[in-house]
């Protein structure tokens, strides 16, 4: 015991060398911090103490401009504009009741209102935040309020930038809105882009459409300076801070986005909506698409006006936004499906022809109404059509005719059909919250209803009611894959984007995706194509009232049911019944038919008929397309000649 | 218990009354601090005081039941400690409440519970261990070295990719003071300076954030990037260097008073005690210090076994380095990192640590007549 313990003590004074350099260090560490104490506090102490007591150093923060968005033209879609705000600090504020008075009478606001406000603020936030008294400040006002600065301290009027909608309510589907970051957004967005961003509560990012999805391009990198203010929050105009070679960080603006939407067609589109016909306002949805992909216009009506949400929403306002029953939030073309009804058949018959069911001049009776398995299945036409082939059957849109193709077909051929032109699966355009829409067949109906496939079904789904749901979008890419004889392509909005200095930093080409050929021979296309040109040129054509002058439209009608009716019900007229009975309308057209250029697909809400409901629509669409088109060949012939 | 002593001291006597004293006398200066900065007109932080008071007597409380109990058992617990630790380090780090970016809190409810300010002392305890086996005191040589780094290296990378670069980089100082003040091979000691030196672009390139980059530049040159840190930067200078030979007096300073001064309740406050208190009363405090870390170092000669020895010294160091890297910070001598100041930042994690630490010295000093 005694052997170990001194040979411990043995060690330990082998440590004691270690001492000196522990204290070496201590009273180095000792001068090091008391010199520069010394330094700060004695050698520069006058002028910092002086610096503290005149001036301030103000970090402000410089915004940085989101990025604009512009269409295919180059014509501004959305854009920032300064904003003016008047704002009082109460520490600063030397006559309080005076400068309401004055200011009361520049901005028309009840000078007692003011004064309430500052010191409810005050008693909130402390006596050092700026209290906003007004935002929007018209030029003249900002004018006379910066002279009464000079009476006044610590009346200010700051600048920020607000996200600007020209279009309104127009297009708001597809740019999106603004928001305060959500607080479990933060950690997500961090993630996502915290390469170049670090997100933070109460910064503003994009909500929805374009604005969330092209965040990191869009947004802009803040910058900083020093401002030097006064006890009165006033600039300074001396110089201390030359102590300390301040460099202002500049602010960086985001990224341009230009998209493939054409912005005066875009109007035409949306203000087709609110026709004054017999049925009047029009709710829905309309895509136009170029024949490679690119989107023309998109329309989702009714609609809201984002710019709402720049100036702050109240939560009365922002209710009445999300729960209306018409969902104005809600982008239809991708959001909301609906049955295809008589849209659909140009599949079915592709299907017929190609299964070798039936060819070109094959005619088959088509009367008023087909018993199957005990139950009578109708057309809409009270006397029938008659024996007709698939030309005649798509031009009259005649049910009998798809019924007996669909019970030769059956479901399972349909759906194969159906699949081919991407139906039942996302298109994947860039924008949030696709749904699928569904292609049933005898599997799913075991798998999700646990019940088996019914013959009868197959006649139901044949002229596309039943379990059947498409976008609108959807459909415009199957009428795109007929009129191009097969060709799939990738719908898409977003056709460059391009930094402030006007250079291209990312280019979208068209992308065929899919190509039907090999499936489906061409000449099978040739004949849904004349078929569907005959739906509006022919005589019996259930759109022929909506032919245009110079250029030839093709094109479908389609009812979707929004319910089974009884058998007395079923020649009830539509616009007799309660609205959300009635039955929403179709029209998907292709212009010109025999040199396709555009798809227009419009879907309209309990119109009852897509003839009445969405044709007139996309007729609109269509004449006013070409109309710009021969003007902008003439002005640019006429600038050949100069 | 003075029966059992061969020296018959009791246990009033066996108390190291000098560390209690200097103990005391910072965290009075603390409350002072505090309490100027936190009660003014429309002050919303005057509750910070109250709390403080009873983190405070919860560390009172914590700092005397360290002290009686025998410093050996720390050292036998070590690996026990060291695994929970790093257990509730992973849960951070899958789990954790989000917190400015990083995750590096756990919520017990009550409070938040931060692993990495309980690992910096369950190392020391770990190395105490460890490095008090040793049979001599000469030169370590990297076989020696490889258990000891492999468990520092372990947590310090869950730390690193919190992501808390801060504490990561203090645990490392801390525990490699303590192994050079154990000696290692010069070789050793020059190659890994070499190999930091070498590292030092890489992790710059692939490892730190935007913002970690701009804090360093922004140490470099306060006035190239204001940015969020150079302002408190800024701010800071300004106010320590406002406050003279004498200070502004006590709720006088106008850079903290007026908000101009960021975190000044737990980062900045030896700001603020240098703008109302002046030279003066900031090379006190600093003294205060010294002499609190120079009773740490003298208990640790005192010491009759080498546990003890490597204990104190590992409290010393990392008493030591909090101050001087947190005043250092506040006078721009180094870039900015969220560390608080021992006994005077508000904050009950930071508060209780540093009472067990100064509890370990206590205890080992309340030993050294054993024997």
């Amino acid at each position: 015991m005694k052997e170990t313990l001194s040979r411990m003590e043995e060690e330990i004074q082998e440590i004691i060398p270690r001492w000196k350099w522990v204290n070496w260090i201590l009273i180095i560490t000792g001068l090091v911090l008391g010199s520069r104490l010394w330094y700060l506090q004695i050698v520069h102490g006058k002028e910092l103490r002086k610096y503290s007591e005149i001036n301030r150093l103000k970090e402000t923060k410089i915004q940085a401009p989101r990025g604009l968005i512009f269409d295919r033209h180059n014509n501004i879609l959305v854009d920032n504009y300064l904003d003016l705000i008047l704002t009082i600090t109460p520490q600063y504020v030397n006559n309080l009741e005076q400068a309401a008075k004055d200011i009361s009478s520049i901005l028309q606001i009840d000078h007692q209102d003011i004064i309430k406000k500052v010191n409810l603020e005050e008693k909130k936030q402390g006596p050092f935040r700026p209290v906003i008294i007004k935002k929007h400040l018209t030029l003249n006002q900002a004018v006379q309020l910066k002279l009464l600065q000079w009476n006044y301290t610590g009346v200010d009027i700051q600048e920020t930038i607000i996200r600007h909608y020209p279009l309104k309510e127009n297009g708001a589907h597809i740019f999106g809105y603004l928001g305060e970051i959500a607080k479990n957004q933060i950690s997500e967005f961090n993630r996502k882009y915290g390469k170049s961003f670090h997100f933070q509560s109460g910064d503003i990012v994009g909500k929805s459409g374009l604005e969330y999805i092209w965040e990191y391009e869009l947004r802009g990198k803040d910058g900083f300076s020093f401002v030097e203010v006064d006890v009165h929050n006033r600039k300074s105009i001396s110089n201390i801070a030359g102590l300390w070679s301040f460099k202002p960080k500049h602010p960086i603006s985001g990224k341009n986005i230009t998209l493939t939407i054409d912005r005066d067609l875009q109007k035409v589109a949306f203000q087709s909506f609110l026709r004054d016909d017999k049925i009047g306002k029009r709710n829905g949805a309309a895509v136009v698409m170029k024949s490679n992909g690119e989107i023309l216009a998109w329309v989702s009506h009714p609609s809201y006006d984002p710019n709402i949400f720049s100036k702050k929403l109240s939560p009365v306002s922002w209710m009445k936004l999300a729960d209306a029953p018409s969902q104005l939030l809600r982008n239809k073309p991708i959001q909301n499906h609906y049955a295809p009804g008589s849209i659909f058949k140009p599949i079915i018959a592709l299907a017929a022809l190609e299964e070798g069911i039936i060819t070109k001049n094959t005619l088959i009776d088509s009367p008023k109404e087909l018993l199957f398995g005990g139950r009578f299945y109708h057309d809409y036409r009270k006397v029938g059509h008659g024996p007709i082939n698939v030309t005649s059957a798509i031009e009259r849109s005649a049910n009998v005719f798809f019924y007996k193709l669909g019970i030769k077909l059956g479901i399972d051929t349909i759906a194969k059909y159906a699949k081919l032109f991407q139906l039942g699966q996302k298109t994947k355009i860039k924008m949030e919250n696709e749904i699928t829409g569904l292609i049933p067949d005898s599997d799913w109906k075991i798998k999700s209803l646990k019940e088996p496939w019914q013959p009868g079904e197959n006649l139901v789904h044949a002229i596309g009611q039943g379990f059947t749901l498409v976008t609108p979008l959807q459909m415009a890419i199957v009428y795109n894959t007929i009129a191009t004889n097969g060709k799939i392509v990738q719908p898409f909005i977003v056709k460059k984007i391009t930094n402030t200095e006007n250079k291209e930093i990312k280019t979208f080409e068209p992308k065929i995706i899919n190509s039907l050929h090999e499936k489906i021979k061409k000449k099978y296309f040739h004949i849904i194509q004349k078929a569907l040109k005959q739906v509006v040129h022919g005589e019996q054509g259930t759109a022929k009232w909506w032919k245009l002058k110079g250029v030839e439209i093709a094109g479908k009608t389609g009812t979707s049911q929004v319910m089974s009716f009884s058998k007395e019900n079923i020649h009830k007229k539509c616009r007799k019944r309660p609205l959300e009975q009635r039955h929403h309308g179709w029209f998907v057209a292709i212009a010109p038919a025999d040199n396709p250029e555009i798809t227009v697909s419009v879907l309209t809400e309990h119109s009852c008929s897509g003839s009445s409901g969405s044709a007139p629509i996309a007729r609109d669409i269509i004449r006013s397309y070409f109309k710009n088109k021969k003007l902008k060949n003439k002005n640019l012939k006429q600038e050949n000649q100069i | 218990m003075s029966t059992q002593n061969p020296k018959g001291l009791s246990t009033v006597k066996k108390l190291n009354w000098r560390l209690i004293v200097t103990i005391t006398t910072l965290l009075i200066i603390g409350l002072i601090n505090l309490y100027s900065i936190s009660h003014r007109p429309h002050s919303t932080t005057t509750h910070l005081f109250y709390l403080q008071l009873i983190w405070i007597s919860l560390g009172a409380f914590v700092f005397m039941c360290v002290t009686f109990i025998n410093y050996h058992f720390f050292t036998r617990m070590a690996y026990i400690l060291y695994f929970i630790n790093l257990f509730f380090l992973l849960l951070v780090y899958f789990f954790g409440s989000v917190f400015g970016g990083s995750k590096r809190w756990l919520d017990l409810g009550l409070f938040h519970y931060q692993p990495s300010e309980t690992l910096k002392i369950i190392l020391i305890f770990v190395l105490a261990r460890i490095l008090s086996s040793k049979r001599s005191w000469r030169a370590m040589t990297l076989g020696e070295l490889t258990k000891p780094l492999i468990l520092i290296f372990i947590p310090v990378l869950f730390i690193i990719l919190q992501p808390d670069l801060g504490t990561g980089l203090i645990i490392c100082i801390i525990t490699g003071s303590i192994i050079i003040f154990a000696k290692v091979h010069r070789s050793i000691l020059f190659s890994s300076i070499l190999f930091t030196l070498l590292i030092s672009p890489l992790i710059w390139n692939f490892f730190l954030k935007e913002y970690q980059k701009e804090r360093i530049f922004t140490f470099i040159s306060p006035g190239r990037d204001p940015r969020g840190t150079g302002y408190n930067t800024i701010q800071s200078k300004i106010a320590i260097g406002s406050g003279q030979f004498l200070g502004k007096g006590f709720q006088k300073g106008t850079q903290s008073q007026l908000e101009f001064l960021p975190e000044r309740h737990t980062d900045f406050i030896f700001s603020v005690l240098s703008e109302e208190h002046g030279f003066m009363g900031s090379i006190v405090t600093i003294l205060v210090f010294l002499f609190l870390i120079i009773l740490g170092v003298h208990t640790a000669f005192q010491s009759k076994d080498k546990v003890g020895i490597f204990l104190c010294i590992g409290m010393c160091f990392y008493i030591f380095w909090h101050m001087f890297i947190n005043i250092g910070m506040t006078m721009g001598l180094l870039p900015i990192v969220g560390i608080p100041l021992p006994l005077l930042s508000y904050g009950g994690s930071s508060l209780l640590t540093t009472m067990i630490a100064l509890g370990v010295i206590s205890s080992v000093s309340y030993r050294r007549y054993l024997f």
